[in-house]
């Protein structure tokens, strides 16, 4: 929650200037306040209007800040900065490595990997395939066939140790043969036993009506069937999306016979960043390329880089729309209190007032709708997305995140509408102040 | 294709489509109407004339407006398209059962192409094509995103006939692929390369490039740039002529054989998609039909699915993304828009109520009325929408070379031409919406009150 609610130290900038102007636009400003209020309080059907295209913008805008918060989150969460992963020289993507066991087995034995309690290298070796699934029950029109992202281990507890990922109460890592009997007769056929992401178990459980799969019950993959043996803690992770079972049974099942990744324990991030490079510099046997795994997941960020950008220049536009509404309505109240203005220029205001007057409307308009759009926003907070993402040459991971709506992104959804208020307001505002007082009272 | 060839086929496009008809008869309409009405539409031209800035700052709005929903549409238009089954003239891919990518041994090709057809009735694709990908980059002591390029190995013959997007050429730029082509079959070192990748690694047509590769392993080929696509929707692309890798894939075995070391690690995965062009859905339930069936292809298993079908899984983890943009950021732009046409509207309303009294008082009805206030609406939602589509139709497909949003593999989503009836549709669409309740209320003004206001 601390974290949910934290500024981000950029943002005091944009806050402070626009509370700053805020406050001192109320303090100098010598026309009272009720009576900007109060006219837009008469005028409520169009000032509801505008602050509602104001509250449309900054809600749509929150709910696209929070899916790609999501996917930050989500790759931010997903990799250990004590971790070194390793890949085969020149793969872009654990999709694409290939790494033989024979040339890189002694990657384990590197001085900088930990050792568990038995003196065995904190190293996972796995292979991670993608499978083209048929979905079950698939009705006419709807999508036929899924992606799933299979990880097969050699020592899933050993993997779990090392990616930080607890199984929940009630489950077990598969055992070493990595099968069961289907039915309970040893002798018949056999299933292949699978630890799953709370994501996938989500998502297989919705192909039997069901919200989640859960320990003991079966599922279908490839050409065998499956029981759930386990359900990962990896909400908030890539791994909550994947499937993860023996390697010796998935990699030839699926065509991969070697490994595609190794990923290493090691101290710390220092310990882990010194390790990745003496790896990628002097492992001989094999070229290799070893990253530290917030770096590897840091690279799959491309895509959501993508969409920041295509969501920043939605809002833009959406917001130069947003700002013409305003400009029409602060123009059309400016002409209907023309006379009010030439009365408060000949009673005393000086024109700097009227212009902060007509201005401080603006923004108050911009602040209310601002602020409903906010919470409305805020609503999507916790909705779960489906998504991929990638470093941009192909590859990447499908996930399923979590809409993560924070004080940042509210803050930034509350400064784009004050700011849409103030350049909507100031052009009208100024053409208020240049109003002649005897010619607007006549 | 000559632009007499597109005209007919854009005209043969739009009436097959009822909607389209349907839209053509309302303009129609609407033309005769303002021919018929034309005193009536000069008042309305006055009104807007008269708060000039007002109708400036509403027909702004609208333009940006229907500018992201014109972009949003496309996006999906297309997605829809290439997702929604064909019942005539449809592409069938065949690929590895299970696993993505999928790595076939090249040894399937020649079966597959021919729908794996055995005995004389089986049924034969009219077309086929192979991709093999080799992806590479020129700099391998840096290797970056832009010094990378992937390359489809393929037969160069089919980039015509089976390629999508192809066929709607002019006739020089046909002309031009067609001599590309015939000197990559001639040589098997000659490649096309798409601009924008061409851009992006800093090379030219005439250049030689050497591909160090990324996933064939020791297997670095050196090529030579004859020619670049036409600009469009294969600008990121690159094609090699698939001999050019299989040759080098022979050599590198031969080579292994000879100190006695294994072969290539891809020697047996190095066919990645067959794509087959069948005449209508009979004809694929067959092809499939024989492929999934055949023994041969047992170790890996095949599978064979609609082109569409294909697409579908590969957009399948962008479904929320795109249900996000269908049904939350388009009617929301759309309701905003409502509402900034609702708010100039009703200020214009409420300002000339005492107007609306005068013509009351001369003898317009009421319906007159209202109908003079809606058509104010419409007829400034309609014009800054259509040059709303108008415009971003030109500035994105000619300047901007495409809409680049990165979802799946599309490099770049065109603006369809459909979006240029779009745009006044919805800038209408929304007017009416907007204005209905201000026109309502200009409608039902009492002229009694509004004098004795005045008085």
């Amino acid at each position: 929650m601390t974290e949910t609610f934290s500024i981000s130290p950029r943002l005091f900038g944009p806050l402070g200037f626009f509370a700053g102007l805020m406050v001192l636009l109320a303090i100098v400003g010598k026309v009272p306040i009720s009576y900007n209020v109060r006219n837009l309080l008469v005028r409520w059907r169009i000032t509801l209007m505008t602050a509602l295209a104001f509250t449309l913008v900054v809600a749509l805008m929150t709910v696209m800040l929070a899916f790609v918060n999501g996917m930050y989150r989500l790759t931010l969460g997903s990799g250990q900065p004590g971790n070194v992963v390793v890949l085969a020289d020149g793969a872009t993507d654990e999709l694409f490595s290939n790494l033989g066991y024979r040339d890189t087995s002694d990657v384990e034995r590197h001085p900088g990997v930990l050792r568990d309690d038995k003196e065995r290298p904190l190293a996972s070796w796995e292979v991670y395939i993608v499978v083209n699934q048929p979905i079950p029950n698939a009705g006419d029109g709807k999508r036929k066939r899924r992606f799933l992202q299979v990880r097969g281990l050699d020592d899933p507890a050993r993997a779990g140790a090392v990616h930080n990922l607890p199984l929940h109460p009630g489950g077990s890592w598969f055992s070493a043969a990595g099968v069961q009997p289907l039915r309970g007769d040893v002798g018949g056929e056999q299933a292949i036993q699978a630890v799953l992401g709370e994501g996938i178990a989500r998502e297989l459980g919705k192909d039997q009506g069901r919200d989640s799969l859960h320990v003991g019950e079966f599922f279908e993959v490839g050409p065998r069937k499956w029981v759930v043996v386990g359900i990962l803690q990896s909400s908030g992770s890539t791994f909550d999306s994947e499937i993860w079972a023996k390697r010796q049974i998935v990699g030839p099942m699926f065509g991969k016979e070697n490994y595609t990744t190794v990923v290493l324990r090691t101290a710390d991030a220092t310990a882990a960043r010194e390790t990745a490079q003496d790896l990628t510099a002097n492992f001989k046997k094999s070229a290799v390329q070893a990253q530290v795994e917030t770096d590897y997941y840091e690279k799959l960020n491309t895509t959501n880089q993508q969409f920041l950008g295509a969501i920043i220049v939605v809002a833009i536009i959406m917001a130069v729309g947003g700002v013409f509404g305003v400009m029409n309505t602060m123009f059309a109240a400016i002409s209907q209190r023309t006379r009010d203005i030439g009365v408060m220029r000949i009673i005393g205001f000086a024109r700097w007032q009227i212009l902060v007057s007509f201005f401080l409307e603006s923004l108050l308009i911009a602040l209310v709708g601002g602020l409903l759009g906010c919470a409305i926003g805020s609503l999507a907070n916790g909705w779960t997305a489906s998504s991929i993402i990638s470093g941009g040459q192909g590859g990447g991971k499908s996930v399923v995140l979590k809409l993560i709506v924070d004080a940042d992104i509210l803050l930034t959804g509350l400064l784009f509408s004050l700011g849409m208020g103030c350049v909507g307001g100031f052009i009208p505002a100024l053409s208020a102040m240049r109003l002649r007082p005897l010619e607007a009272v006549r | 294709m000559s632009p007499l060839e597109r005209g007919a086929l854009w005209w043969e496009r739009f009436t097959s489509q009822p909607l389209y008809v349907l839209a053509a008869m309302l303009a129609l309409l609407v033309v005769y109407t303002m021919g018929v009405y034309r005193k009536q539409m000069w008042f309305m031209l006055k009104s807007l004339r008269r708060n000039l800035l007002r109708s400036i700052l509403t027909s702004l709005a609208t333009v940006v407006l229907v500018l992201v929903v014109t972009l949003v549409w496309s996006i999906l238009y297309f997605l829809d398209k290439a997702t929604s089954e064909k019942a005539k003239d449809l592409k069938a891919i065949v690929t590895e059962r299970w696993q993505i990518p999928s790595q076939m041994p090249f040894a399937y090709a020649a079966s597959l192409s021919e729908g794996a057809a055995a005995r004389p009735t089986d049924v034969r694709p009219d077309d086929n094509m192979t991709w093999q990908f080799y992806g590479g980059t020129i700099d391998p002591g840096k290797r970056t995103r832009e010094n990378t390029v992937f390359f489809f190995c393929m037969d160069p013959r089919k980039l015509l006939t089976m390629m999508d997007g192809l066929d709607e050429l002019t006739l020089q730029e046909r002309s031009d692929l067609d001599h590309a082509i015939d000197v990559m079959v001639k040589d098997k070192r000659k490649v096309v390369i798409g601009k924008d990748r061409l851009a992006a690694m800093k090379k030219r047509v005439g250049e030689r490039i050497k591909v160090t590769s990324l996933n064939y392993k020791d297997i670095d080929l050196e090529v030579e740039i004859i020619a670049e696509f036409p600009d469009g929707r294969y600008n990121q692309s690159a094609i090699m002529n698939r001999d050019y890798l299989n040759d080098a894939m022979d050599d590198y075995n031969a080579k292994q054989k000879a100190k006695g070391l294994p072969t290539h690690p891809l020697t047996m995965k190095s066919l990645n998609l067959v794509w087959l062009r069948v005449p209508d859905t009979d004809a694929y339930q067959r092809v499939a039909d024989q492929i999934m069936s055949s023994s041969l292809y047992s170790s890996p298993a095949v599978k064979c699915e609609t082109a569409s079908s294909g697409i579908s899984s590969f957009l399948d983890a962008y479904r929320d993304l795109l249900w996000g943009m269908r049904w939350l950021l388009v009617p929301s732009i759309l309701v905003t828009m409502s509402l900034v046409i609702a708010n100039a509207i009703s200020i214009s309303v409420r300002e000339r109520r005492v107007e609306m009294a005068v013509l009351k008082v001369l003898g317009f009805s009421p319906g007159q009325i209202m109908a003079l206030v809606l058509g104010e609406a419409i007829l400034i939602g309609g014009l800054s929408g259509a040059f709303s589509s108008g415009a971003t139709y030109v500035l994105i497909n000619q300047v901007a070379g495409g809409l680049k949003f990165p979802i799946a593999f599309f490099p770049a989503f065109l603006i369809p031409e459909d979006a240029l009836w779009w745009g006044p549709m919805i800038g209408i669409g929304t007017a009416v919406a907007g204005s209905f309740f201000p026109a309502w209320s200009a409608r039902t003004v009492k002229v009694s009150d509004v004098f004795s206001k005045i008085s």
